[in-house]
């Protein structure tokens, strides 16, 4: 359309080639001659242009097609930091919250000796006055030739560490750093040390090493998982606000909180202690039950080891021997004896036995632990008195089997499974190994075995109106690193003997306390203002090949007899003073029970003891 | 564009409109140039309300990013200072809990003079009615005092 019919266009911009023809002018001036003709320049052009367009191109193939993987690993590299959250170890705790292990954040103080070796006299008196080593390792570390790492100080607390490496900045040491290590402190010392366990030195990867206690047994419970943050990092080290920035929070261990009273685990271990070391004895146990749920509230060893400090006592003190070891039970025994004939029905509290001085089984004699003649016990007698023979006599009563349906129900020969490793079954034979010579003497107590524990729990049975409730040390539930659920969330009770049975039983064992020697072998055993009941062992002890002359004594009771409230069973190895059950073992037991009974503000039921028949 | 439109001079009025009659829809579709519209609006406020939207985002992204980097630095150095202070807080946690150990307790109170509960008596206040039997308490060796020997006798 030619251009004058329309005006609009007229302001139109010209095309260049009608600029050209409009314009002839343009081209008498002649600009390119100084920079050469104009198809050269474009041609010179073109070919920089497509050599640097080659090099980009050359370059591109060789991000791209060669390896283009570890560049880009290297750009995400480039700035980003990867920190690992360690999740916090749950702490270990008695029943009121105290703790028995905490966890709190540490670091590890670790040096370059390239750098220290220069100052290592100075910086080693420095180091060692700030945080408590030894001198000589530490200049000896700060030394070390050929090496950029060595540990100065392991698991020291968090404000101590940084506190020191600060100050060693200022004073102008070089070549000193921190990394996390996080540290277990056992702020209880050896209260209840041996249940407890403890962490050992954490492994390279940092992880836990439990050695002992509720730390191995519960160690995935209390460990949790560690989290980890990654983010790019700007000049500084400060993190680059919009930058890739994932976290994946740490989950932190579970607190296992147990049925122990510090308190009283503390009074517990300082008895038990006195009364093993006055005994002159190889070793203690003693057992705080409450009655009614069967949660442990102390169990003491002795001896016993420092927590915080393990390294100062032999590793056979690591374990709770309350568990781990099996011994004869001896007498304490005889009140399942009579307990489980009460509940058949096959005697009674006052049924009357003609004991002999000695009697002959097969070839076998037994014996009293002391000289009689021919004496007239009631079954209360027999128990109050301790007699094997009257024992024998009367667990004849029992048809084939029932005493050893009994002793089981009772909870021997299996684990309590409180959750404490390498508990001990205890041995209750079975089957053949259930001759007629060892049931008469499994009826008082010796051809089996038992742990402490499983022994207080069948006591407990008695003082629980006949119902055996499982001896719990966690409260509520907590689970094993097998898998295993323990705690008071699953303790199951059962009815083992009758109330009436158990009742009977308990005021027969109350003639054992009573203060007329004449009557009761354990008058020490008592309980000022209270009815107890209870009974003594004094067994012998199997060594290798048979009974060695040594002994095992004990006390088991619960109080109020009427209304128990609370099991407590003691436990000494081979006193050397020559006691027994009622004059080593029954002291400790009235201190521990009076304390308790105490600490709980039980009253006294104010009600007549018990005044069964002991002889006819 | 049609013809007749160009030469109108030269077509009679009656053929004219025939044509005009004959060709209605051409007369609708008839189009003309329109003339350029001319915007009376000044252009000066609106480059410029863009250029201050501009500049002011500019600016306030710069702002906002600077602002970030230091809340950043800000929330670093808080988390150092809370990392030391939870530190710190341990500590003293930790040393509350050695000083209430019982076996601490214990020594403590016996360096006081303090001495184990002796059995007491109970009454109740609804009956006003006492049980068991009360006495006093009498000096003793403390029961934490074998504490320290007890672990010292096992290393």
């Amino acid at each position: 359309m030619p251009s004058k019919k329309r005006p609009a266009l007229k302001g139109s911009r010209p095309s260049a080639s009608g600029r050209a023809s409009a314009r002839p002018r343009l081209r008498s001036r002649p600009r390119g001659s100084a920079r050469g003709a104009t198809g050269l320049r474009l041609r010179i052009g073109f070919i920089v242009i497509a050599m640097v367009m080659s090099v980009f191109a050359a370059r591109l193939v060789q991000l791209q097609g060669i390896d283009p993987k570890q560049y880009a690993a290297m750009a995400a590299a480039e700035g980003k930091v990867s920190v690992v959250l360690p999740a916090e170890r749950g702490d270990i705790l008695d029943r009121n919250g105290k703790p028995f292990a905490d966890s709190i954040d540490g670091l590890m103080v670790v040096a370059d000796p390239s750098l220290t070796s220069e100052d290592a006299p100075e910086l080693a008196t420095f180091l060692s006055k700030r945080l408590g080593i030894d001198y000589f390792e530490t200049l000896d570390r700060l030394r070390a030739k050929d090496s950029r790492f060595q540990y100065i100080a392991r698991q020291v607390p968090a404000a101590t560490a940084r506190d020191a490496v600060a100050a060693a900045k200022e004073e102008g040491f070089v070549g000193l750093e921190t990394r996390d290590d996080p540290v277990r402190v056992y702020p209880s010392g050896d209260v209840g040390a041996n249940l407890v366990g403890f962490l050992g030195t954490p492994d390279k990867n940092g992880a836990a090493q439990p050695l002992a206690g509720l730390e191995v047994a519960f160690n995935r419970w209390l460990s949790g998982h560690d989290g980890e943050a990654r983010y790019q990092t700007g000049a500084g080290g400060s993190r680059i606000p919009l930058g890739d920035n994932t976290v994946d929070p740490a989950r932190d261990g579970a607190p296992l909180t147990t049925t122990l009273d510090r308190d009283l685990q503390w009074y517990t271990q300082q008895v038990l202690a006195e009364t093993v070391r006055g005994a002159r004895a190889d070793s203690g146990y003693a057992v705080v039950m409450d009655t009614r749920t069967g949660e442990i509230l102390s169990l003491a060893d002795y001896p016993t080891y420092d927590a915080a400090h393990p390294e100062l006592s032999p590793e056979s003190n690591y374990n709770s021997r309350a568990l781990t070891d099996v011994y004869e039970p001896g007498s304490v025994s005889k009140v399942l004896t009579a307990a489980g004939l009460i509940d058949a029905g096959l005697v009674t509290p006052r049924t009357k036995f003609r004991v002999p001085p000695q009697l002959f089984r097969q070839d076998r004699r037994i014996g009293d632990h002391f000289d009689h003649g021919w004496i007239r016990l009631t079954l209360a007698g027999i128990i109050a008195k301790s007699s094997n023979i009257g024992t024998v006599m009367a667990a004849d009563e029992y048809g084939p089997g029932q005493l050893r349906r009994y002793l089981s129900a009772f909870g021997l020969g299996q684990r309590t499974g409180v959750g404490i490793r390498g508990e001990t079954k205890g041995i209750l034979p079975a089957g053949s190994d259930w001759t007629s010579q060892a049931g008469d003497r499994i009826a008082f107590g010796q051809s089996m075995s038992v742990n402490a524990l499983q022994m207080a729990a069948a006591v407990n049975t008695i003082a629980n109106d006949g119902v055996r409730v499982d001896p719990s040390l966690i409260q509520g539930t907590a689970t094993l690193d097998d898998g295993t659920e323990v705690g008071t969330g699953v303790a199951t009770k059962r009815q083992v003997v009758s109330p009436e049975a158990a009742r009977q039983t308990a005021r027969m064992m109350e003639r054992v306390v009573d203060p007329d020697p004449e009557i009761g072998v354990a008058p020490a055993a008592a309980v000022e203002g209270y009815r107890v009941a209870g009974k003594t062992g004094t067994a012998q002890r199997a060594g290798e090949g048979g009974y060695d002359g040594t002994f095992t004594v004990s006390f088991a009771g619960f109080a109020p007899a009427d209304d128990p409230r609370f099991t407590i069973y003691v436990v000494v190895q081979n006193p050397r003073n020559g006691g027994g059950g009622g004059s080593v073992a029954g002291p400790a037991f009235s201190k521990l029970m009076g304390y308790t009974l105490r600490k709980y503000g039980v009253p006294p039921t104010g009600t007549k003891p018990s005044q069964l028949p002991v002889v006819w | 564009m049609s013809s007749p439109l160009r030469h109108p001079s030269s077509t009679p009025l009656s053929r004219r409109w025939g044509a005009l009659a004959r060709g209605g829809a051409v007369d609708r579709a008839r189009l003309a140039v329109v003339p350029r519209l001319r915007s009376r609006a000044p252009r000066v406020p609106f480059v410029s309300l863009v250029s201050v939207l501009l500049l002011a985002g500019v600016v306030g992204l710069l702002l906002f990013n600077t602002s970030m980097q230091q809340a950043s630095f800000t929330a670093d150095r808080l988390e150092d200072e809370a990392a030391v202070l939870s530190a710190r807080q341990q500590a003293l946690r930790t040393e509350i809990d050695e000083l209430s150990n019982p076996t601490h307790i214990a020594e403590r109170a016996c360096d006081l003079g303090m001495v184990a509960a002796p059995p007491a008596a109970f009454i109740d206040l609804a009956t006003g009615k006492v049980t068991g039997t009360r006495s006093a308490a009498v000096a003793g060796p403390c029961p934490g005092a074998s504490g320290a020997a007890n672990r010292a006798g096992n290393r």
